[in-house]
């Protein structure tokens, strides 16, 4: 072969590859539609006393108030809005009212809910830090957990738990019974409507499920009647995971802002990520990562918008708001 | 005298030499994601004999202190760290 057509083969090639990378980019990569939210105080660092944390893994914001599970100190710690000390709850143990590793957090009618990753149970504790009741134990029958990361408590009280090393998200009623599951119990799958170790859930108004499925990649929509409705987060939403808008690396928790948009903390990368109900991207944020751990762990949003983030990496509680345009 | 200082220390290191358990390091990869890290110490806390468990990020280094007559295998961590979700690359074995 002549040394012409060898470099027009090349050329050829060349500039196919780069048509292709040009269409992925335009088609999965979206532009911000909204700019980034910026930081406006953070509170905590690394320890066992009053107000420090170690290793915080969930929040949730109700009224004034930030609940964290601080995971390493195995106790629920209770801030203001500003950081601001208020109490502490829980204690390393697996009798009632104690913890083991607390994880992702729902409040459900003055009811703290605490998915508890090795007591294979959800803990619901008053607010004030009384210990209520548990639900479920350890085991892969329904009903049963092992290690539920996440918690969502519908309008009705039943609960919708994640249940990490089963590959589930189990349906029950609030005392416990088993009402129905999504994903086939310890098989892992990438299609419509299976997990790759799920590891948090939320709920809008109308009993849409929004469920991060944490090793996927990605985040899968379910209708209150338990059909799928969609899932994003890269290329066909099929654990093609990597740093590009709208993408994720191991999504560890989502929540619903109040106008329903959907905020998922995608932890490899440091970031939350904000979508419409929809998955259209709009915007991400977040503090870049200084150990070998990483931050943006786990998200909850308040009625105005201000976006509270647990960082893992810093042992820290981040405070966001929106940004201006 | 100087006999009667010596016999308790070499009773006592006699002791501590007979209790000495055995330390265990492990190679693993993904480490920096909790869910994964928390997955292992609970299974690694079910091995009845584990007294101590030490989990390095950044190299990827998973240490288990275990009491004297425990053993662990190779094949057990195997399981151990593939019901875990990790990919367990290699171990090493020291007396404490």
């Amino acid at each position: 072969m002549k040394q012409s057509s060898v470099l027009k083969i090349g050329a050829t090639t060349a500039a196919g590859l780069l048509v292709l990378l040009a269409v992925v980019w335009l088609v999965w990569v979206p532009s911000p539609k909204e700019p980034a939210y910026v930081l406006t105080i953070s509170w905590g660092g690394l320890g066992s006393g009053a107000g420090q944390l170690n290793e915080p893994t969930g929040i949730v914001v109700h009224e004034g108030e930030v609940f964290v599970s601080d995971a390493r100190n195995a106790r629920i710690q209770v801030f203001d809005v500003d950081g601001r000390f208020r109490r502490q709850f829980g204690g390393k143990g697996d009798g009632p009212g104690k913890l083991g590793r607390p994880m992702n957090l729902a409040i459900h009618q003055d009811e703290l809910y605490v998915a508890d990753y090795w007591n294979d149970r959800v803990e619901v504790f008053a607010l004030d830090g009384t210990p209520r009741r548990r639900i479920g134990r350890a085991g892969s029958a329904p009903g049963e957990f092992s290690a539920p990361g996440g918690v969502a408590v519908a309008a009705n009280g039943d609960l919708h738990v994640v249940d990490f090393y089963n590959q589930r998200v189990q349906q029950l009623k609030p005392d416990g019974r088993f009402v129905s599951q999504r994903g086939e119990s310890g098989r892992i799958g990438i299609w419509a409507g299976e997990f790759n170790y799920p590891t948090d859930v939320a709920l809008a108004g109308d009993g849409t499920l929004y469920v991060a499925d944490g090793y996927n990649d990605r985040i899968q929509v379910f209708a209150a009647d338990g059909r799928f409705l969609r899932k994003w987060g890269g290329p066909f939403a099929l654990n093609v995971h990597g740093p590009f808008n709208g993408w994720f690396a191991t999504v560890t928790s989502i929540a619903l802002g109040p106008e329903g948009n959907v905020f998922v903390a995608d932890f490899y990368h440091d970031r939350v990520q904000k979508f419409r109900p929809d998955g259209t991207f709009l915007t991400a944020f977040g503090t870049p990562a200084t150990g070998p751990a990483h931050t943006a762990i786990a998200v909850d949003v308040d009625a105005d918008g201000t976006v509270y983030v647990a960082n893992f990496d810093a042992h820290r509680i981040e405070k966001w708001r929106p940004g201006k345009r | 005298m100087k006999r009667y200082i010596m016999l308790p220390l070499l009773l006592l290191w006699s002791l501590t030499a007979l209790a000495a358990g055995t330390q265990y390091a492990m190679r693993v990869d993904g480490l920096a994601c909790p869910y994964c890290a928390y997955g292992i110490e609970k299974k690694l806390n079910q091995i009845e004999g584990v007294e101590r468990i030490d989990i390095d990020l950044e190299n990827g280094l998973v240490t288990v202190d275990v009491r004297e007559g425990v053993e662990i295998t190779e094949a057990r961590m195997l399981q151990l760290f593939k019901d875990a979700g990790f990919s367990y690359r290699s171990m090493t074995r020291q007396r404490l």
